[in-house]
């Protein structure tokens, strides 16, 4: 697999503040990749960045081997929808879906109507008069119909429904499938997409946290369920992410991968372990104070 | 593929036919019918210059067309060069297609009606539309691409430099024409304006427009080229 993306020590830096600091990661051709993080992680602003809608402080960007500012070869082939984009105002659906066919040059016409009638859009309404959900689905059509090699989409459904929400993952599969190309997902519903992505990339507080694999990422953490004294035990001398207690029952996350010593000692215990999914590890990951976050990383 | 995207950044523009084409002329219409009105009550003949209303609705388009489609292309991975040739193209068109309308309707108002037959001078106006029908031409499209592209340049101050920009230079170009008056007036140099004026047609001085609105394009590219959406 090539290298289509490979940002280097990317600093962003506004006057008070680091939204983005010493960023460095690769992205392959062909995968999909979710960028993960709370808001204000500066995930959005990695993104403007991969596509020189703002310019970085310091660092450096390659993306189809060269740097995209005012590079046509580059921004031809990157899509990136967010759920900020303005769009003209005298503009209806239909207009933004023609704009779009002469700006993405692998743009499918047909798919991009057959998703239309599938997100139920009415192609004649203006812009400023559709719903929010209305406004992310066109947001999806527009990216999933591009085919761009590089297509990102952020926060791509806020006000869809469960059952568009689930549309646009299928679609999604079924395209990358037979169009396979770079996808770049950032969301909140971690539960729902994790199952598609293949990598998982960790923001947090302009910061690189976790930059892998989400196989490997199963074994990172782990949670154990059991009586407290016993969960306590076990938990004893190890790294806990996050304790719960409920009545006489306690769980603990446990960071790291469980051993075969482990697991004896659990099943001894008469205790449960469950792998943690990719939300629970991101929230223990990113769900503290500023100060430990850093340290929980490690 | 270049090329590709300009024509893409045109195909946006000309979605908007309306705010282009449409909309400046029935402005214009309107004026000119009102004016008509008038006339026919009148027993001089009628000057008007209802037809500014033309040039300053350009003036309009210029500051508004960037807040309306430079975030939306560049969100859509426009390089900032594609938008500014494909929206100098839009705007050399449309400013085209004003200018030979008017020309026309100046043709048809000073050579074939005479003044639409009740001595209504609203198209063909002394000095302004003095010279051939191709020089009327002329003059109008320069003047309509001129106020297209200052509105332009200052929604660029605008985009590029943020509101803070766009006081400092209005609050710089308010103290620069104030001190400018002064000087003209202590020097007693406005009668050389009045005779300049007298000196040259109204097609030199749309001439001199010409740097002025390059210099306008040039500077809002410069700005645009760093401007984040």
């Amino acid at each position: 697999m090539s290298t289509i993306v490979k940002v280097d020590r990317l600093t962003k830096s506004y006057k008070d503040i680091d939204a983005v600091k010493d960023v460095s990661f690769t992205l392959e051709e062909n995968k999909i990749y979710g960028m993960l993080g709370r808001n204000g992680a500066g995930k959005t602003t990695i993104m403007h960045l991969l596509t020189a809608q703002i310019f970085p402080t310091g660092g450096d960007i390659q993306v189809f081997g060269e740097a995209p500012y005012e590079n046509d070869r580059v921004l031809s082939r990157i899509c990136f929808i967010k759920e900020s984009q303005k769009y003209p105002t005298t503009f209806a659906v239909r207009d933004v879906l023609e704009v779009a066919a002469g700006l993405f040059p692998k743009w499918d016409r047909e798919f991009a109507y057959s998703l239309v009638e599938d997100f139920r859009l009415p192609l004649k309404r203006k812009m400023t008069k559709l719903s929010r959900g209305m406004l992310s689905a066109v947001g999806i059509i527009v990216g999933l119909a591009s085919r761009a090699p590089l297509t990102i989409f952020d926060e791509p459904y806020l006000g869809l429904d469960a059952v568009a929400r689930s549309l646009f993952y299928d679609r999604l599969l079924e395209d990358y499938a037979e169009h396979p190309r770079t996808i770049v997902l950032s969301t909140h519903l971690i539960d729902e997409v994790s199952r598609m992505l293949e990598h998982v990339i960790l923001i947090d507080g302009g910061k690189l946290l976790l930059d892998e694999e989400a196989e490997q990422l199963q074994g990172r953490a782990y949670t154990v369920v059991g009586s407290s004294s016993k969960v306590e035990s076990f938990a004893a001398g190890k790294r806990v992410l996050a304790r719960e207690s409920m009545g006489g029952l306690t769980t603990v996350t446990v960071m790291g991968g469980a051993g075969s010593d482990d697991r004896k000692q659990a099943l001894t215990l008469g205790l449960e372990m469950a792998p943690v999914t990719l939300q629970q590890l991101v929230v223990h990951l990113t769900g503290g104070k500023p100060e430990h976050k850093e340290a929980k990383a490690q | 593929m270049t090329t590709n995207r300009m024509q893409g950044v045109i195909r946006l523009h000309m979605k908007d036919k309306m705010n282009w084409l449409v909309t400046p002329w029935i402005v214009v219409l309107c004026s000119f019918a009102v004016n008509l009105v008038i006339s026919q009550f009148m027993e001089a003949d009628l000057y008007t210059g209802g037809v500014a209303s033309l040039y300053i609705y350009m003036l309009v388009i210029g500051i508004v067309t960037l807040t309306h489609t430079f975030p939306f292309a560049i969100g859509f991975n426009v390089r900032r060069k594609d938008y500014f040739w494909g929206t100098l193209v839009a705007a050399g068109g449309a400013s085209l297609y004003s200018a030979v309308i008017l020309t026309l309707l100046s043709y048809v108002e000073y050579d074939l009606t005479d003044g639409w037959g009740s001595g209504l001078n609203f198209f063909h106006l002394p000095y302004l539309s003095d010279g051939s029908l191709f020089v009327q031409l002329v003059v109008s499209f320069l003047l309509i691409l001129n106020l297209f592209y200052t509105g332009f340049f200052i929604t660029g101050i605008f985009k590029r430099f943020g509101r803070a920009g766009l006081f400092t230079f209005a609050i710089a170009l308010l103290i620069l024409g104030t001190v400018f008056s002064f000087i003209m007036t202590q020097q007693e140099w406005w009668v050389n304006v009045i005779d300049w004026f007298n000196a040259h047609t109204m097609f030199e001085f749309t001439l001199w427009t010409l740097p002025v609105t390059v210099v306008f394009m040039l500077l809002s590219y410069a700005m645009l080229r760093r401007a984040t959406a």
